[in-house]
């Protein structure tokens, strides 16, 4: 791969019905680009997680990914609530998601640790009234 | 075990075909859309009572080509749509999770 391929999507907050689809996107062109299966289940799993997030807390925001010759970043910024408290909010079964988005599945309090599980560097920052941060990195096997 | 093959087993109520000729050996169980995601194993059937139009993204992404839809509900039409272009097979059965998934080992299905 000569230059970085670089693919950035606006996620609206709570819209439900195209949730999922920027996530597709990106698996959909790690694979077009050959990238090994294992790398691109990874991606997928963070992306969804992440662009949920989005959806479903941060009112919005917006999803990058950067693949280049050895690893995809993943990042999304917000201008949601933020988290008050990351420990809490990495915590497996831990959630706040409504009522509305616990029924139709969302909210099992695994959509950070997920994303923390299928990244080789994972970041989060983090500012309430303000907005989050987070950047996952997979690397690809040498 | 085929996917048609499958459903016929089930008596199942096929939604959209999907791939019917596609082999699945390993089933996931689940409505916590997440729990999936973490952990259902790529190519596996997926039973579940969620019926809207986000299973569809989950099943894409985890590369899961059949959906079994219990206790006799079925598919809101945009999941159905969803799933005809993305070639997944929905379907409905009238058992609850637990009968489905007892028969599903039954017929030799793992986790």
């Amino acid at each position: 791969m000569a230059e970085p391929v670089s693919l950035e999507y606006k996620i609206e907050g709570n819209d439900y019905m195209v949730a999922g689809a920027a996530s597709n996107n990106i698996k959909n062109t790690l694979k077009m680009l050959g990238i090994e299966s294992d790398v691109c289940r990874r991606a997928a799993v963070v992306t969804y997680e992440a662009e949920m997030n989005l959806v479903i807390h941060a009112g919005g925001g917006i999803l990058k990914a950067l693949i280049s010759e050895d690893k995809i970043e993943l990042c999304t910024v917000d201008e949601g609530p933020g988290i008050p408290d990351i420990g809490k909010a990495m915590t497996e079964g831990y959630t706040t998601a409504s009522d509305h988005a616990r029924e139709m599945g969302f909210g099992a309090g695994m959509g950070l640790p997920n994303i923390k599980r299928n990244s080789d560097v994972f970041e989060i920052e983090s500012t309430p009234g303000v907005g989050t941060q987070l950047k996952s990195t997979i690397l690809f096997q040498k | 075990m085929k996917i048609n093959e499958l459903c016929k087993a089930l008596g199942a109520d096929v939604q959209t075909p999907g791939d019917g000729e596609r082999e699945v050996t390993q089933v996931t169980a689940g409505d916590l859309l997440s729990f999936v995601m973490g952990t259902a194993p790529e190519g596996a059937a997926w039973v579940t009572i969620q019926t809207h139009l986000n299973v569809a993204a989950v099943a894409v992404l985890k590369d899961l080509p059949l959906i079994l839809i219990a206790a006799g509900r079925k598919a809101t039409p945009e999941l159905k749509l969803r799933c005809e272009e993305e070639k997944i097979c929905i379907a409905t059965v009238g058992e609850t999770i637990y009968g489905i998934c007892g028969k599903l080992a039954e017929l030799g299905l793992g986790e």
